[in-house]
């Protein structure tokens, strides 16, 4: 994405740094936030972010995906769930617990980057031509000749969701309590 | 932007969201949280993806959205139901697996 660099004059590296770092913060202030409308406006502007990030290392398909089906679909059924359920506020209380979670974290945090950074990282030679990588032809092309057994799967894995969440909501505890009592 | 950044950039949203959800008690913001991890392996994928010119992390990123999607629904629908019987949003008072 040389175009977004260059209409606003940025290399394309303070462009990436930019909106990393934006995501970050928005992830903070998922956690952070008391009420959980607002972590749920915050999580869209991170989903806004990583679909940015997505479209500067050449995966247009993925950004469309991750906007259509994350900010808007995911996001917007938290929203209900949220509008149905009352967002009531939380009251935190700075125990020991939590500034041990808080340890914990940034220590795996550490672990993670120092192990990251430590392993060496094999460089594979691919064969995808460079104007099309990352686009719907691409994608599909790969998805229906390598991975079409993934994809089959997933179509079943999506079903079984679909019916589950319908017998959830659908038939309530009620006959199970009837043939209990 | 090279590699140190996008793996520090994704650990730290990786982290950010294990930290979510060990501090909340809320359950919708705990499913957020998982929901930001997931989105930093995703990160992570794509990238690499695009340093070593080959499309499979794409491939595997978007198996995960679907995965993502379809476990948000069932939990959405699960704690639907347990605010149906219980009336409590608190995963600290949620402790007896009867109904």
């Amino acid at each position: 994405m040389l175009e977004i660099a260059t209409v606003f004059d940025f290399t394309h590296d303070a462009v990436i740094f930019v909106v990393g770092v934006t995501a970050v913060l928005a992830s903070l202030g998922v956690i952070l936030c008391s009420s959980p409308i607002y972590s749920a406006l915050y999580l869209i502007g991170h989903m806004i972010c990583l679909a940015l990030l997505f479209l500067l290392y050449n995966a247009e398909f993925l950004a469309v995906v991750q906007i259509i089906v994350y900010a808007g679909a995911v996001m917007i059924l938290f929203l209900f769930i949220i509008a149905l359920l009352g967002g009531k506020k939380e009251i935190q209380e700075n125990s020991l617990h939590r500034s041990m979670a808080f340890a914990f974290v940034f220590t795996l945090l550490g672990e993670l980057y120092l192990s990251a950074t430590v392993g060496p990282t094999k460089q594979v030679q691919g064969e995808i031509p460079a104007e099309m990588f990352g686009s719907a032809k691409a994608i599909g092309l790969e998805l229906f000749s390598k991975h079409i057994v993934a994809f089959e799967l997933a179509s079943c894995l999506l079903l079984v969701a679909a019916v589950g969440v319908i017998c959830l909501a659908k038939f309530s505890f009620a006959p199970l309590r009837r043939r209990v009592r | 932007m090279g590699e140190q950044f996008v793996l520090l950039i994704s650990a730290s949203i990786f982290c950010v969201g294990t930290a979510g959800f060990v501090i909340r008690k809320n359950p919708l913001i705990m499913f957020m949280s998982v929901e930001l991890m997931l989105n930093s392996v995703n990160f992570l994928l794509v990238s690499y993806s695009s340093f070593l010119n080959s499309l499979d992390g794409q491939i595997f990123a978007l198996m995960i959205m679907t995965v993502a999607a379809a476990e948000v629904v069932v939990g959405l629908a699960i704690i639907l139901t347990i605010f149906r019987t219980r009336h409590d949003m608190d995963v600290d008072h949620i402790d007896v697996l009867k109904g």
